[in-house]
């Protein structure tokens, strides 16, 4: 993983600079498109943001695609074949500001559930012709191959969180994205603690929030999908929930979610696996 | 502004107790009501008893209980249909004073790029809160001294507060998890309220606390209690209380964990903390927030909103460069170091009353009192309680501490303020003169709070006045100095202040004064020098000593070079590295301290490590430590003591500092994670 979102900083607007438009790229890789998806999905701000910015690269919502560079680009998916690998630098020459936005970009998604397997065993089992698939062994965030100017975590993200780090670029302020547990969402608005009062695992207390504490206001523990938070003291949850009764197999596929590839919850995964 | 006026009128109102049947209760509902009161009260929801609106007495938690142990929460069965048959649970009522998100100001800007900032609206609903048990009137009168104990009042939870109606209920059964009686909080409900009730086999006595209460009585037009009942209610509390199993010696605690700042036990209950905060979200006197900068797309119209914050957050001690609390260990010391010991000389009482909420929502079921009693088990070798401020904080230094009755409500909106010049002092730093608003006056080592709406807002030192603007010299390192770095003549900012304690400039008369300044913490202390300078006759000797990184870093060369021959100032200035036209010093300001005068006056800015060492050369020469003033840095939201994310100890940076006289801040001073 890079640097914890809160301590990558938007460069403020340069005041010298002609009046225009910051030009914005959306790009994927591995991904289901959800997270860009998001951009859309905004509909009663989608004139304003068109209107602050100018959208140059989409190719989900306009056919001419204009080429770089890009201001603000929003990179969405995970790298998991080995034209993503020479894409991705592309994408990164081409951009000022780089955020990844989802589980794929910032974690390597669900799809990095392959990384603890042996892939080419997948290829046999699902495809009737494996020879025609190329790709990698891994599924990795983008992070891991150039740099990352900012993270917004989500599976899918969520619009408004978008929408601020929008609004905070073309502004020039730090996105009001806070890297704190899923709890202090519960609790701010009002929803009882459903480990405490349900006895329910909930990944809650050491994942990113974001979300606006979604589950656990509908009766479910937290999935994880925004990642872990910084300091994420997964070991002591994880115990928490065995003397609760959750056996070893449990606590592995608890961690290893939407974002089991981040760092602190795949080191929890792995520490409940078979020896 | 005086909110804690019913405790006053309390105690001659214990003579009128009346009995009110399941019915009464119901009438004393819908009076409430009729009054204007949204009436709220215990009730269930998902699984537990939470505070919402309730109608009616059909929405009480009739025949609940709630079991409790640690990181466990389950409502069962009562054998009877008892409406208040249960203990507290996760809501407090903080959320309905101190609420979890207010829209703090509005900004806009106008034609031309005019600013324009106000206060968000804001209606005080009436409230009548039905239920409140005595450790949670207890949380109340806490946190009314956090919010309009002074200096500053915060107006919206004022008006809340001013707003409510308390209708007590007194505990006869305690939860597994309460300890209110040990805290001296409870259960029987003595003060702060309005109204009392005692459910007694499904009959309510109920007390008039004030004026509100009696009126509401009278109307109510309930029988006089037989002094039976009067009895049962004393007799039912006692019983509660010596029932009570869980407990907590507060005795000293002060002393106890402050002596023990590097007891092995922080490490262990470290290793179990989420630092998930819910602790401080459920407990019903923590009162730390954040504030959220929000504007449009265009940052045309923008507002900054205040949330729940908590120091178990990272964001809590952040600051540009890194957080002073990175490790869990740092958040867990320091919620419980503040909670029983910091709170005491900051408000005078303990900020926990007792009410368990922290024990059983904690998701790993961390119990404070166990934790308290392993301290108390085995102290450190020699627990080192000398100097330590535990008595409250007297203050040495002119600081803004008036007593609550000539407090000022501080709503926090800025007002525009116009830059009258940019000076570049270094390639990335910049003083702007800006012209404040009327009647502004500052003394030297005060703040102001700057802001660009929709952008954000810091703290920054007052750096100088030049007749008719005061100076502001900023080092553009994250978003929001970047942009004020960056005005020209003409522009505005938002300022509000000055804010803080200065430098106590007459206790240098006559002594040789020291001014050591680290990088940009010679800002803060140019003033200071101005006025030494100026007064030749009280200060005879000043010393200024200035380290930077490089000649390049040096600020104010041109004024520095102005003072040359002043015949009451020395200046020595040492850079870390240089090319060789350099005629200055190379290396750390230490190395120009060897010579500290032991009959000096010390002034010490810059940054924390700086200050260690040169503190620490200056005291080695014999200097007396309470001849050493430091200023501070921490994170700061408010700068008004609401905040809280500023606390350094017992101490808060905004509005006791950020200058303090070394020996109030000694103990701290050496130590990380604070």
């Amino acid at each position: 993983m890079t640097a914890s979102p809160t301590s990558s900083s938007v460069p403020a607007s340069d005041s010298e600079a002609p009046v225009r438009k910051p030009r914005l790229g959306v790009f994927k890789f591995a991904s289901c498109d959800g997270c860009q998806l998001s951009l859309l999905d905004l509909e009663d701000e989608l004139l304003a943001v068109a209107g602050a910015i100018d959208i140059a690269y989409f190719p989900e919502a306009r056919t001419a695609m204009l080429p770089g560079p890009y201001d603000l680009s929003l990179v969405e998916g995970s790298i998991s074949s080995p034209e993503q690998l020479e894409q991705v630098q592309e994408v990164r020459r081409q951009s000022r500001f780089l955020v990844t936005i989802g589980a794929c970009a910032t974690a390597g998604g669900i799809q990095a559930l392959r990384n603890w397997a042996d892939s080419a065993e997948y290829l046999r089992a699902v495809y009737a012709r494996p020879e025609y698939i190329r790709t990698l062994e891994t599924s990795t965030p983008i992070a891991a191959h150039v740099r990352v100017d900012f993270e917004l975590r989500g599976c899918p993200i969520s619009k408004e969180q978008l929408l601020e780090v929008i609004t905070a670029f073309a502004v020039g302020r730090r996105p009001n994205v806070k890297d704190e547990s899923v709890c202090l969402e519960c609790k701010r608005r009002g929803t009882v603690c459903v480990v405490v009062a349900r006895g329910m695992p909930c990944l809650g207390p050491v994942t990113h929030a974001g979300c606006g504490a979604l589950c656990p206001a509908y009766d479910r523990g937290c999935y994880g999908c925004f990642g872990p938070r910084e300091r994420a003291n997964t070991g002591s949850l994880a115990g928490r929930f065995r003397e609760g009764g959750a056996g070893e197999p449990e606590l592995v596929r608890l961690f290893r979610g939407f974002t089991g590839y981040a760092e602190a919850f795949r080191k929890e995964s792995e520490a409940h696996e078979p020896q | 502004m005086e909110v804690e006026v019913k405790a006053e009128a309390k105690e001659d109102a214990r003579s009128t107790v009346r009995a009110i049947d399941r019915d009464g209760l119901e009438r004393l509902l819908g009076l409430l009501r009729e009054e204007g009161y949204r009436t709220i009260g215990p009730t269930v929801r998902d699984g537990a008893i939470v505070y919402d609106e309730i109608e009616s007495v059909r929405d009480l938690p009739a025949g609940w209980k709630d079991e409790q142990a640690p990181g466990r929460y389950r409502l069962v069965r009562r054998p009877d249909d008892a409406l208040f048959g249960h203990v507290v649970g996760p809501i407090s009522w903080k959320a309905f004073l101190f609420r979890p998100r207010e829209t703090l100001t509005a900004a806009a800007r106008g034609e031309g790029g005019a600013l324009e900032f106000r206060r968000a609206p804001f209606e005080p609903e009436r409230a009548a809160f039905i239920g409140v048990r005595s450790c949670d009137l207890a949380a109340i009168a806490v946190q009314d001294t956090v919010f309009t104990g002074g200096p500053y009042v915060e107006p919206r939870y004022a008006a809340l507060r001013r707003a409510a109606f308390i209708v007590a209920v007194n505990c006869l059964e305690s939860g597994a998890l309460c300890f209110c009686a040990s805290m001296g909080t409870g259960p029987r409900a003595r003060r702060g309220f309005d109204l009392a009730l005692t459910e007694i086999e499904g009959r309510f006595t109920v007390e008039a606390g004030s004026d509100a209460g009696r009126r509401l009585l009278e109307r109510l037009g309930a029988e006089e209690a037989r002094a039976e009942d009067a009895a049962r209610v004393e007799e039912g509390t006692a019983r509660c209380a010596a029932s009570m199993a869980k407990r907590m010696d507060p005795a000293g605690l002060p002393e106890l964990l402050l002596g023990n700042l590097d007891h092995p036990r922080w490490d262990e209950v470290a290793a179990r903390c989420l630092a998930c905060a819910n602790c401080t979200m459920v407990c019903p006197t923590c009162f730390c927030s954040t504030v959220e900068e929000t504007s449009d797309l265009t940052g045309s119209s923008a507002g900054r909103v205040r949330v729940w914050g908590s120091c178990f957050t990272e964001e809590h001690g952040k600051v540009h460069g890194g957080s002073y609390r990175p490790e869990i260990k740092d958040r867990y010391r320091q919620w419980l170091t503040h909670k029983l010991a910091s709170w005491v000389p900051q408000f005078g009482t303990s900020g926990c009353v007792g009410c368990g909420r922290c024990i059983a929502w904690c998701p790993v079921g961390i119990d404070i009192t166990e934790e308290v009693a392993a301290i108390r088990a085995s102290p450190g070798p020699v627990p080192d309680v000398q100097g330590l401020p535990l008595a409250p904080v007297p203050s040495p230094l002119p600081a803004p501490r008036a007593p609550a009755a000539s407090s000022v409500e501080e709503d926090l909106v800025p007002r525009p303020a116009a830059v009258t010049a940019a000076v570049r002092e270094t390639p990335d730093t910049v003083t702007l003169h800006v012209r404040p608003p009327q009647g502004f006056s500052f003394r030297p080592g005060q703040f102001n709070m700057l802001s660009l709406p929709g952008v954000g807002e810091v703290p920054i030192s007052i750096s100088g006045w030049d007749g008719t603007a005061v100076e502001h010299t900023i080092r553009a390192v994250g978003p929001v100095t970047r942009q004020l770095a960056a005005l020209r003549p003409g522009q505005e900012l938002g300022m509000r202040g000055p804010y803080g304690s200065s430098w106590p400039v007459d206790e240098a008369k006559g002594c040789p004064a020291w001014v050591v300044a680290g990088g940009l913490g010679l800002a803060p202390l140019r003033p200071l020098v101005r006025e030494l300078i100026g007064r030749p006759e009280d200060f005879p000797e000043v010393r200024l000593i200035g380290g930077s990184r490089t000649p390049g870093d040096i600020l104010f060369v041109r004024e520095i070079l102005g003072w040359i021959g002043r015949r009451n100032l020395q200046t020595h200035l040492t850079v870390d590295r240089a090319g060789p036209d350099w005629r200055g010093s190379i290396g750390v300001v230490t190395q120009l301290l060897d010579d500290a005068s032991i009959e000096g006056v010390y002034f010490v800015c810059g940054p924390e490590i700086m200050m260690r060492f040169a503190v620490r050369r200056i005291l080695e020469a014999g200097v007396p430590p309470q001849r050493v003033y430091v200023s501070m840095e921490r994170n700061m939201k408010c700068a008004a003591g609401f905040c809280g994310c500023c606390q350094y100890g017992p101490l808060f940076v905004c509005k006791d500092g950020p200058v303090f006289r070394y020996d109030s801040v000694a103990y701290l001073f050496e130590r990380s994670g604070f």
